[in-house]
């Protein structure tokens, strides 16, 4: 009455072990033989004079040793252990010891006087077959689980994608300081620039005012040609002793021009910075910022550095690959239900493989009941239930599930098993049981035992289950509970002996939160994408690209779909417009109308119009990496005042 | 390829018409779904699928018959406590063979145990309003004793014959 120990338990089939007996019993010889390596099975069918010997054997020989007498049934038993029939070919002769009709089946494994052989017949693994149907019946709790697990992915990744966020934009904050810096220090050289200039004209002057005096007659003309070549040539600085006023001015020009471009800018990053610094979490992607740079530097130089910008692009682009998706997920709180509704991609597959083939088993699983949740040791359980057939059936559930099983017919067993000193992992307690229900049970047992107790109960209206909640117990299996539903609750419990992806014990435990909607189609474009993981919605492809660093096109097809999910949200209000809508009115508003190249021509159209950081950026995508946006950011502040002044000053130096 | 084309050809002989489920088919007929509506098909085929052995079904059948011993012993004792007016008994009774069936996915039989539960609980059938009246309680758990007998009966059949122990 216990169903602690199922035929499972032995090692070779009943069936085998029958069939074994059966040829060992010597009555039956005239129809049944055995000899060394093969079995025969004897009656013909073909022949009318042996249809009394196929009669015989399944009237009297088989039910003899089996409980049905069914000789198809038979041969059907036999080709599921893998035995084969023995074809004897007309070419050498066709005849059979046994005589022309008879059957006979031979079995690597099984031979006459071999009986630990018999160990290594086993049924053969069941053909995939109606996978629908069990699908359908196991969906729900499966549901479930998938989607448990699918929510631990999913905030894994989130919490991932938070970090390497947050790495990134302390590096961005930190580039933007350095750029700062640097900025601070070309403008101090600017000034110093000026002052040599100041200090140089003063000089000038002084050295015509004496030229002048010393040599009254020299005709201004040829300083003045002097004074071209020099600049033209060279852009010299003023710095030789002879050098005419021309240079001079022209430097100045020059010097003031940039000086001005100098001092905009810092304005611009210090905002920026100033951003980031507000909304720690909420720095976007810059599109709108650097368009108006670029859109800026357009107008105050006619011819932006355009290999500059392109070939800073490269490892630029890269880097944006990467930010982009965190860009867009920040802000977003992983625990925080509502959010998740709104993730765009379905979980990683990684996190999923362990679980996976248990889910993937369902239509094969059929008869290899066996399912090894992956214990690290063996759960022991006690299963306290009155009624034999749910106790026996329980009890064969928990087995398939690898877990040792210890039975109580009602509570009060359950109370001295557990008084007595008996250790077990897990109690699923039923309830309404003769001499003590399980909710007493329970609450003796709490006085002693911290044992997770799980009530298996039909009754589970809410008043009832607060009921067991406040008796110490932990969790309801509501009854009759099905497989699934007792796997789930003894990986819900029993997490800390599963050798599952770290997480899930933390996970599981909570209610989730998320709607069934997305439960429903995530965990449906799992399941069906198991295998091909490219082939299910949008949101696959489109997550796998970020990580899989894949090509830009990909952005292109993936974005609208995924974060077109939720663009009204929080995220493009919080971290685009602040930024896109102050800077415009910097000092350098007026530079929108652009006249420049193809490329950054797109762009500050994009951002001259009202679209929202995603389609910027998406579109910013689209027209390739060359182009990019995010070089200039760094460039320019470098191109503007560094470079230019620069120059003039290497040029003497050799 | 040679093994599994043998085990397949005969299957497609001897199961002809079944659509590979659970069933003992030679002859095609006895299915799962056979089984009828009395029977939960998925609850019923989740005990099956513990069965080591597929054409004897040790496991599942001494359950089932297990269930028969134990459904018509409990039917005795609810005649018996229908004698001695005990409605107490006759909830836990309900109670009782509810469990089992229900695990069997006996839908009807279940039902039927569920209300005798409630009615011996002096509540009505779906066990939310109370019925003081013993005698009408008495009357009610009568009633449905009987027709969860009926249902029994019928399960029963379905069960055994799905296990071909029509003659035994």
């Amino acid at each position: 009455m216990d169903g602690n120990n199922g035929p499972g338990a032995n090692n070779s089939s009943d069936f085998v072990r029958k069939l074994y007996k059966m040829l060992e019993t010597p009555t039956d010889e005239n129809v049944l033989c055995s000899t060394r390596g093969r079995v025969e099975d004897l009656p013909r069918r073909k022949n009318d004079a042996d249809e009394q010997q196929n009669e015989k054997f399944t009237k009297h020989i088989l039910p003899k040793h089996f409980k049905h007498s069914n000789f198809a049934s038979f041969v059907r038993q036999l080709n599921k252990y893998d035995f084969h029939k023995v074809r004897h070919n007309n070419e050498e002769g066709g005849s059979s010891p046994y005589g022309a009709g008879a059957w006979e089946f031979k079995h690597p494994d099984f031979k006459a006087n071999n009986k630990d052989a018999l160990d290594n017949i086993r049924r053969k693994a069941p053909a995939p077959r109606k996978p629908n149907q069990i699908a359908d019946d196991l969906l729900p709790t499966q549901q479930m689980d998938l989607f448990n697990t699918q929510l631990v992915a999913t905030q894994h990744q989130l919490q991932i994608l938070q970090e390497r966020y947050n790495e990134l934009s302390m590096h961005h904050s930190m580039l933007l300081q350095e750029l700062i810096g640097m900025q601070k220090t070309v403008v101090n050289h600017e000034h110093v620039m000026q002052y040599v200039m100041n200090f140089l004209q003063s000089v000038d002057g002084q050295r015509r005012r004496e030229s002048r005096i010393a040599n009254p007659f020299a005709p201004p003309a040829s300083a003045q040609q002097n004074g071209t070549v020099g600049a033209g040539g060279s852009l010299l600085p003023p710095i030789e002793d002879d050098t005419p006023a021309s240079p001079l001015q022209h430097a100045a020009k020059l010097l003031s021009e940039t000086n001005a471009d100098a001092i905009l800018n810092p304005r611009n990053l210090e905002h920026m910075n100033e951003v980031s610094m507000r909304m720690n979490n909420t720095l976007t992607t810059p599109p709108p910022d650097i368009a108006l740079r670029n859109g800026k530097r357009s107008s105050s130089r006619g011819a932006p550095p355009h290999s500059a910008a392109s070939s800073s692009s490269i490892p630029y682009g890269d880097l944006d690959h990467m930010v982009y998706p965190v860009g867009h997920t920040n802000g977003i709180d992983p625990m925080y239900s509502e959010h998740v509704h709104n993730i765009p991609y379905p979980m990683p597959t990684k996190p999923l493989e362990p679980t996976d083939p248990r889910y993937n088993q369902p239509p094969g699983r059929k008869k290899s009941t066996q399912i090894d949740p992956g214990w690290i040791r063996q759960p022991q359980i006690l299963l306290v239930e009155d009624d034999p057939t749910c106790r026996r059936i329980g009890g064969k559930f928990l087995y398939a599930f690898h877990c040792s099983i210890d039975t109580a017919l009602d509570g009060l067993e359950a109370v001295n098993k557990l008084n007595g000193g008996s250790k077990y992992d897990l109690v699923l307690m039923d309830i309404i049981m003769p001499n003590l229900d399980g909710v007493s049970a329970c609450h003796l047992i709490r006085q002693f035992d911290a044992t997770p107790i799980i009530a298996m109960t039909s009754n589970i209206r809410s008043d009832d289950i607060s009921m067991y909640f406040q008796h110490g117990m932990n969790d309801v299996l509501p009854k009759p509970f099905t497989k699934e539903g007792l796997l789930s609750m003894l990986e819900k419990h029993l997490a800390h002996l599963k050798k599952q992806p770290p997480g899930l014990e933390h996970m599981v435990p909570q209610p989730p939160g998320p709607p069934q909607a997305l439960a429903h189609t995530s965990a449906k474009a799992s399941l069906k994408s198991e295998e091909s993981p490219a082939t299910s919605p949008a949101t696959v492809s489109n997550w796998n690209s970020p990580v899989g660093s894949s090509a830009a096109d990909e952005y292109a097809h993936g974005h609208p779909g995924a974060y077109g999910i939720p663009p009204g949200s929080a995220m493009s209000q919080g971290a685009g417009t602040p930024v896109y809508a102050t800077s415009p009115s910097g000092p350098m508003g007026a530079p929108r109308p652009p006249q420049p190249p193809p490329h950054r021509r797109q762009i500050s159209e994009i951002t001259g119009g009202p679209d929202d950081v995603t389609a910027a950026s998406k579109r910013q995508q689209i027209y390739g990496s060359a182009a990019a946006a995010p070089p200039p950011m760094l460039h320019q502040p470098m191109g503007q005042s560094v470079q230019h002044p620069l120059t003039p000053l290497q040029r003497p130096r050799p | 390829m040679a093994t599994t084309h043998s085990a397949a050809s005969v299957k497609s002989v001897y199961s002809t018409g079944t659509d590979g489920s659970i069933v003992q088919s030679e002859d095609g007929s006895a299915g799962a779904l056979d089984l009828g509506a009395d029977i939960d098909a998925a609850t019923f085929e989740q005990i099956l699928e513990m069965d080591d052995d597929e054409e004897e079904r040790e496991f599942s059948r001494s359950i089932v018959y297990d269930f028969f011993t134990q459904a018509e012993g409990t039917f005795q004792k609810m005649d018996s406590n229908l004698e001695k007016r005990d409605l107490e008994q006759l909830s836990a009774l309900g109670h009782f063979l509810k469990g089992s069936s229900a695990t069997l996915g006996l839908t009807k039989v279940k039902d039927s145990c569920e209300k005798i539960q409630h009615y011996g609980a002096h509540k009505d059938a779906t066990g939310i309003e109370d019925e003081l009246d013993d005698d009408i309680c008495l009357k009610n758990c009568k009633e449905t004793i009987e027709q969860a007998k009926k249902e029994f009966a019928e399960v029963e059949i379905a069960l055994k014959r799905f296990y071909r122990d029509e003659g035994s």
